[in-house]
């Protein structure tokens, strides 16, 4: 038997993840379903089939016997590698060739599994298959707890295994000759208790100098969807090739929705953007009809964070994406919470942390929602479909209404921390065992004490209340838009007045009470980025940060690695984060230090190349390895992406009133960029850029009006123009 | 007296704001929102602490869990605290099930951590004598993930039983 492989460190092979529309399936590439893989410190075993943001299973292994012998696949497998849709593999074992075919398919949710055994042998081979799987039937997002009861049944087609509403169903093409439960023989009907491990054996007999299949297939999630899904697709188990072939289109016509970017003097840029833009693909998620969005990231964040998903949207405006971008917006705004609710730290106007289609998972973090008002913002920005912005207005001025009831009247400054206490209280008499985690403060570095005033959530109020006032403006609410604009005027003058830190020539992480936090993280790019800083002192910030103990050749460090709290291994106080060094880019382009902008999106790009497209979401902050990190996350592809269309071709939509701004930062030395069908209001836009001049190709119905910085010029419908460009003041 | 002896006025207030939170959720999010929070709390509630496992001991006292708490991972340190009172970490021990062996958490360190995966068994023993005929008793826990600093924690409110010898 072959021994356990754990991912993870550097050097290793990437895992395997087929997704579909509702489902996962995550491996380690040897042949089963396994992927061990360092977790907060210690090894996990993530392997498995996930389906509507339920964690199915845990590893699931297929062995053959002939009588004399076992194998399992690992250890007899040749080769592996994708093929359109999913993944297959190589085995051969007794003079068997064996070819393993794995799928995720929805609906119903799940996986298929198939092997072609082929034989050469002039006589019938007789084989046992074994499929085991531990059952685990709960949330991905309640780490560390695996359910200790089951219910188990056989059924005519099938057998169901279940916890509370949460279930699996697993069907196969040969029917089990013999079941065990924890190893025990079990002749079916109904069982109820402790379980660890199901098997099934298959009685199968290879004919002379012939072949046969055998599928698996394993799919659930909600009881109450499973069943109407199973019902739905003929109680069939699917073939692997039609789900592959479904999810290959799907994927095909997804991708030449999306613009092409060219650059011929950086082509690891392109690279990685097409590297990104696949990564990106594969957390859409739709667990239920009426809910969508991308899931976080692999292995451990598999479900919808709101925080995350507000990160990732806007890639989606760049790729085009409306449609998706408009239904998880809907799908997040559908939990704004309308009343007080203790027991999910949830308060009027907010967003939720977490939801799936079955529990919602609290509210009470301090950033969360403040981030969705920019992305209403920018998808109008994107589409100009302004025919919904009065119902968007509303939803954006509850959660104005949210965040003025957490600000300092006198300041405007927002206060964060203490929001998850709540729930321990309202709990705290009811039960006689409880739970937590002491965690006083919920902004993005959720595991560091940042209270009470972070400077990046302060900019994210300020961004919400700019955002709120201009949709307010187009809805005509002059008076929420009057407001709204005051507040934020009154918050930046607040931010400029009370984060400056001069000695350090960079920006306070926080404010308790009125002191400042003397630490230096990159989150304080976020008020540069904004243009909140006079340009001297963003620069300043910018210089700083490139400075060693921030800035590593891998990303930049969440903690500066001089502060006496710094910990290479901590996960917000001191490891490298690829967003961060987005962040960074971000400044950097914003201050007009284009060569320094590049260069950290160019360290990012290496990460996806050296990541064989995945993109870990953070690192030690001593050396360039994964630690604690998923190995894809949507944090490190989607702002990158944002970044090579909003700071490296410079561009801003503006479909509401069809304008657009177009002011790139190419460096000096390169010749010639191209972007290629990007989506804006009612048509798409072609940009071929030369030093000194862009040429714009408009596809729209009606004239579009492109600001290039120095001039503005009128590009009417099906119509090529060229524009000159300003010389780019490198600072 | 719809509370009675065994419902305290404070746990019957905080039933009562419960249930109220409850319909509130139900309202906004409807039943099946609703219905699957309580699967998740049912399972939490009933997944951790092994039931009636704290017993008394010769030397003090021991419980069960029999999956981490809230977390996976690696942890550098573990403290216990019975009825608020800190248990020297020389005299707390702990092992994954009863095939391992016993571990003195005094020894646990950043490079020896105790590692927890999901549906680790683990078992506590602690020599920290308990008063005679004393009723219920708090044991608090207290985990120091290597990764992530927040402490992780878990209270049990239970009355010990005698140990059973064979």
């Amino acid at each position: 038997m072959s021994e356990p492989r754990v991912a993870g460190a550097a050097g290793r092979r990437a895992p395997v993840l087929l997704t579909s529309s509702a489902s996962a399936v995550l491996a380690d590439g040897r042949g089963d379903l396994c992927y061990a893989r360092e977790s907060r410190g210690a090894i996990t075993e993530w392997g498995g089939v996930y389906a509507q943001l339920v964690r199915l299973t845990g590893p699931w292994t297929l062995e053959l016997a002939d009588g004399s012998t076992t194998t399992d696949l690992p250890s007899c497998r040749l080769d592996d590698a994708p093929f359109p849709g999913g993944w297959r593999s190589h085995h051969r074992w007794n003079g068997l060739s064996i070819v393993q075919d794995v799928v995720a398919i929805s609906p119903p949710a799940g996986a298929v599994r198939r092997l072609q055994i082929r034989s050469t042998s002039e006589r019938p081979v007789p084989l046992t298959l074994r499929s085991r799987f531990s059952p685990y039937l709960f949330p991905v997002l309640v780490e560390g707890i695996r359910p200790l009861e089951f219910e188990v049944r056989t059924a005519a087609d099938d057998i169901s295994v279940r916890h509370h509403g949460f279930g699996l169903r697993v069907a196969t093409t040969v029917p089990p000759s013999r079941l065990t439960l924890d190893g025990r023989p079990w002749i079916g009907g109904q069982y109820r208790g402790a379980l660890t491990a199901f098997a099934s054996e298959h009685e199968v007999t290879v004919p002379a100098a012939g072949s046969l299949e055998v599928r698996w297939q394993l799919v659930g999630g909600l009881v109450r969807d499973l069943d109407a899904a199973v019902a739905d697709a003929g109680g069939r188990v699917g073939s692997p090739d039609e789900w592959a072939a479904r999810r290959a289109d799907d994927l095909r016509r997804w991708t030449e929705g999306t613009p092409e970017l060219e650059f011929p003097d950086a082509p690891e840029f392109e690279r990685a953007y097409r590297s990104a833009r696949t990564a990106l693909r594969q957390l859409y998620t739709a667990p239920a009809p009426e809910m969508v969005g991308l899931v976080a990231g692999y292995p451990w964040y598999s479900a919808i964070w709101c925080r995350d998903l507000a990160v990732m949207l806007p890639a989606l405006l760049w790729l085009g994406d409306f449609e998706w971008v408009a239904r998880s917006l809907d799908t997040v705004f559908r939990f704004q919470s309308h009343q007080s609710l203790p027991m999910l730290a949830g308060e009027p106007g907010e967003l939720p942390m977490q939801i799936s289609p079955g529990p919602i998972f609290l509210y009470g973090t301090s950033d969360s929602t403040l981030r969705f008002p920019a992305v209403v913002e920018q998808m109008h920005r994107h589409t100009g479909d302004l025919s919904s912005v009065t119902e968007w207005a509303d939803a954006l001025h509850r959660i104005v209404e949210w965040g003025m009831g957490r600000s300092d009247p006198a300041t405007g400054l927002l206060r964060h921390g203490g929001e998850a206490e709540q729930i321990s209280e309202t709990t705290a008499a009811l039960t006689h065992v409880r739970y937590g985690i002491d965690s006083p403060d919920t902004t993005i570095w959720d595991s560091a004490d940042r209270r009470d005033h972070a400077l990046d959530v302060e900019v994210l109020w300020w961004e919400t209340l700019r955002s709120a006032g201009q949709l307010h403006g187009h809805a005509a609410d002059r008076e929420r838009q009057a407001t709204c604009e005051g507040l934020a005027t009154r918050l930046a003058a607040t931010m400029r007045d009370r984060y400056l830190w001069p000695e350090e020539r960079y920006l306070f992480d926080s404010l308790r009470g009125s002191k400042p936090v003397a630490r230096v993280r990159p989150n304080a790019l976020r008020a540069v980025s904004a243009g909140l800083l006079d340009p001297s002192a963003a620069r300043a910030a910018v210089d700083r940060a490139t400075e060693e103990d921030l800035t590593t050749p891998w990303g930049v460090r969440s903690l500066s690695s001089r502060d006496p709290g710094y910990d290479p291994r901590a996960y917000h106080d001191g490891q490298v984060w690829t967003i961060a060094t987005s962040w960074a880019a971000d400044a950097a382009f914003s201050v007009g230090a284009r060569a320094r902008g590049i260069e950290y999106l160019r360290t990012i790009a290496s990460r996806f190349e050296a990541e064989d497209g995945f993109a870990n979401e953070c690192y030690r902050g001593d050396r360039a390895e994964p630690y604690n990190s998923c190995f894809l996350l949507g944090f490190s592809v989607a702002p990158f992406l944002s970044l090579l269309f909003e700071r490296l071709w410079g561009i801003r939509a503006g479909g509401m009133d069809d304008t657009v701004r177009v002011v790139p930062a190419f460096p000096d030395g390169w010749k010639s960029a191209r972007l290629r069908g990007l989506r804006l209001a009612q048509g798409t836009l072609d940009l071929e850029w030369s030093p000194g001049t862009v040429t714009a190709r408009w596809n729209g119905r009606r004239t579009l009006s492109i600001d290039t910085g120095g001039s503005v010029r009128e590009v009417l419908p099906g119509t090529t123009a060229s524009l000159d460009l300003p010389p780019f003041a490198e600072r | 007296m719809l509370a009675g002896p065994v419902v305290s006025n404070h746990r019957f207030a905080s039933l009562l704001r419960l249930a109220g939170e409850a319909i509130r959720v139900e309202a906004q999010f409807g039943t099946q929102s609703l219905e699957a929070l309580a699967w998740v709390a049912s399972t939490v509630g009933a997944s951790v602490y092994v039931p009636e496992s704290l017993v008394r001991t010769p030397t003090g006292l021991r419980f069960a869990l029999a999956n981490p708490p809230l977390r996976v991972g690696a942890f550098s340190s573990l403290s216990l605290r019975v009825d608020g009172v800190v248990v020297p970490s020389d005299r707390v021990r702990v092992r994954l099930g009863p095939a391992c062996p016993w571990r003195e958490t005094a020894l646990l360190t950043p490079s020896e951590p105790l590692e927890l995966a999901a549906g680790t068994p683990i078992e506590f023993d602690a020599d920290w004598p308990l008063r005679e005929g004393g009723g219920e008793i708090t044991l608090r826990l207290e985990f120091h993930n290597v990764a992530i600093p927040p402490l992780v924690w878990l209270e049990v409110r239970g009355t010990p039983r005698e140990m059973e010898f064979p």
